[in-house]
């Protein structure tokens, strides 16, 4: 399977790579530009236990992507339960129930904290005023562009959005709707919802 | 989210840590509150982060103010070598 990811900005080709994994059977070839797209997909791909070979062409990098991936190794176990991503609702700016302040405080702390963490959710939903923490202003949005370039998918709320009036401020991750919010949490292997 | 050169001040209260994050950004400073490395345990679990360019209007409002930190770090390699502090 082939993959052509030139000219894709950041997490994009972390994502796309990710995704064709999920229903490659084989070896996965990525075409990518040198610099983070090549640094991330392979780190990424490094830390899911598969094998990865580099060489030059035309100008741009052709990753290989070999092996079944620690994923597949888990696979078994997970049999009987839900196979679908780790899921993460963020449905407020804030964490827990308290002072508005140290609440904005606690979540910031507790999203830059989630890249020390070793297992981080496949995907971050972003609704209400979740949503205020993707968009411009936020004091998050280099930690979620870093948790992006480790294969979180990062999707906001549209209508969310809309209602604050960030719907052309969007800084991290995409927009979604309520279809996939919905379908998410249905076919999640897991739901953390804060 | 501590690049290489950049400075971690760490408080001895979550209090201090705010009113300092408030003061600085009312400044219009490019600094961040983030949790304070592990390898720099801190009682209130938050740092200051920021790079070269503003250190000296960092430090100096936060001296002005009486906001000094309780410890001073400067990332380097993968260690963080102290620069002030106890």
């Amino acid at each position: 399977m082939d993959l052509d990811c030139r000219g894709m900005a950041c997490p994009a080709p972390v994502v796309s790579v990710k995704r064709a994994l999920e229903t490659a059977n084989g070896a996965l070839r990525v075409l990518l530009d040198d610099g983070a797209p090549r640094e991330n997909v392979r780190r990424f791909a490094e830390g899911r236990g598969y094998q990865v070979q580099e060489e030059v062409q035309d100008g741009a990098f052709a990753l290989t992507i070999t092996g079944a991936g620690a994923a597949a190794v888990a696979a078994p176990q997970a049999a009987v339960a839900k196979t679908g991503p780790a899921v993460m609702l963020i449905g407020t700016d804030r964490l827990g129930d308290g002072p508005e302040e140290l609440g904005r405080l606690l979540m910031r702390n507790f999203i830059i904290t989630l890249l020390d963490v070793a297992e981080v959710p496949d995907r971050m939903l972003f609704i209400n005023t979740g949503v205020l923490l993707t968009a411009e202003g936020s004091e998050v949005l280099e930690a979620l562009e870093k948790l992006g370039n480790r294969g979180v998918e990062v999707l906001s709320c549209g209508v969310c959005l809309d209602y604050f009036h960030k719907k052309e401020l969007l800084k991290a991750g995409a927009v979604t709707n309520m279809f996939t919010i919905a379908e998410s949490l249905t076919t999640a292997r897991t739901v953390v919802r804060l | 989210m501590v690049n290489e050169g950049d400075y971690v001040v760490i408080f001895n209260s979550i209090h201090r840590v705010m009113e300092a994050e408030k003061l600085l950004k009312e400044r219009r400073l490019s600094i961040l509150l983030i949790p304070a490395p592990r390898a720099l345990a801190a009682d209130c679990g938050l740092a200051i982060r920021y790079g070269e360019e503003v250190r000296q209007e960092v430090e100096e409002v936060l001296t002005q103010a009486g906001l000094m930190p309780r410890e001073s770090f400067r990332k380097q390699g993968e260690a963080f070598i102290k620069i002030e502090g106890e």
